[in-house]
């Protein structure tokens, strides 16, 4: 029975992932400044940032072959990526140091790879991964304005008041339409009933729960 | 109703022939006018419908259009500068319509004209109105970046129809807890504004 079924669980799930396995195996003769740098380009490719320059002059700087470089990279990502899935109440930074070291990776690194996954930059990390997961588009810009009709071709007196709202959506979408008054008191009062539902939904049991 | 360049008619011609029509008949009549008066680019009358018309009030064509046009304008008129009753009777009276007819107007006028003010203004126009509100509230247990999420998300569905058209375009929108708190913060400040207008 191996060590690791002792432990309640591994951040990366069943099986040792491939290649974290492989990581771990290719980290002989990394000195720390290398591993740093190495780090820095995961992370900065975990936020979505282009960094072909940067692992290119990192190769080009040591004598370890590209494709170990390309083991050990795949590697990080893999553990980074894996470790911020889940919420830091439960996976805390014992446990996740606990579980590198049975892979036999230097004290050293699991500092640095704690410092990434608990360190402040997590947030801007946890927000750059989930915008690539599939949801709906989210209202990124709301403008309004109030207006009223003095009067039309048929009504010199019309005094009717309307709503008039500009949505700008995360999808790039844009929207600009007119609220007649009854509308925009079955969306107000839609929206405080959502709300209330919210708030009661989050103080059910359910979510109280630990995991 | 089917609106065309305001007619330079003579209206003295056209209070003769309404004059000549039958009470109970210019009754009907003016009842089915005002009825479809809100009506955009709409016929009144079908061209079958008018056809009866014409034989059952011993009309000719041109002499229907010139009774039906001018009713018609008779009553936007009233609707537009929101002509009390009795004043559209004199008025009437005082191009020599009969008082019979004058007084048909009028009660006509009283009886369904508020009804037809108040279709007016919900019919104002606007390039896009919202006509629909729909939402779901889901809880979120976990996506690809994710796990154990839990978190509710709400999807708000807003109905939209363009002016002219018979077709509703959607627009989807997802909230978190306090974008909709957001969101819903500044519908209060909307609702204020609207309270500060009465």
């Amino acid at each position: 029975m191996s060590s690791s079924h002792a432990k309640d669980f591994s951040f990366w799930g069943g099986r040792i992932p491939p290649e974290i396995e492989s990581m771990s195996k290719n980290l002989k003769d990394v000195d720390q400044e290398l591993f740093r740098k190495l780090m820095k380009a995961v992370v900065s490719s975990l936020e979505g940032k282009d960094c072909v320059s940067l692992m290119k002059s990192i190769a080009e700087s040591t004598t370890i072959p590209q494709d170990r470089l390309g083991h050990i990279v795949a590697g990080m990502h893999r553990v980074l990526s894996e470790a911020i899935r889940i919420p830091p109440s439960s996976l805390k930074q014992e446990a996740f140091k606990e579980n590198l070291r049975e892979l036999r990776i230097p004290e050293d690194f699991i500092s640095d790879f704690s410092s990434v996954v608990f360190g402040n930059r997590r947030s801007a990390l946890e927000t750059a991964t989930s915008t690539n997961d599939p949801h709906l588009p989210a209202l990124q810009d709301f403008k309004w304005r109030v207006d009223v009709a003095i009067s039309t071709s048929s009504l010199s007196r019309a005094l009717r008041s309307s709503v008039l709202m500009q949505m700008k959506l995360s999808d790039g979408s844009f929207h600009c339409f007119e609220v007649p008054l009854s509308k925009f008191q079955e969306l107000r009062y839609n929206t405080a009933l959502i709300l209330k539902e919210m708030n009661d939904l989050e103080k059910r049991s359910i979510l109280q729960i630990q995991d | 109703p089917l609106r065309h360049q305001r007619p330079s008619f003579c209206i003295k011609e056209a209070v003769t022939f309404i004059n000549a029509i039958d009470v109970n008949k210019f009754s009907r009549l003016i009842s089915r006018i005002i009825q479809k008066l809100h009506l955009k680019g709409e016929r009144t009358f079908s061209e079958d419908e008018e056809q009866k018309l014409q034989t059952a009030l011993s009309l000719d064509k041109q002499a229907l259009d010139l009774v039906l046009e001018t009713t018609a304008f008779i009553l936007e008129q009233a609707v537009y500068h929101n002509v009390k009753p009795v004043a559209l009777q004199q008025q009437l009276e005082a191009v020599h319509l009969n008082p019979d007819k004058a007084e048909m107007f009028s009660q006509t006028w009283a009886a369904t004209g508020p009804e037809l003010v108040e279709k007016l203004k919900n019919n104002i126009f606007a390039p896009k109105k919202l006509e629909y509100v729909g939402w779901q509230l889901n809880l979120q247990m976990a996506q690809s970046s994710q796990a154990r999420l839990k978190s509710p998300s709400a999807v708000l569905q807003l109905g939209l129809r363009k002016e002219d058209s018979e077709v509703q375009e959607n627009v989807f929108a997802d909230f978190n807890h306090q974008e909709l708190l957001e969101f819903y913060n500044k519908l209060e400040v909307v609702q204020g504004q609207l309270d500060s207008l009465t």
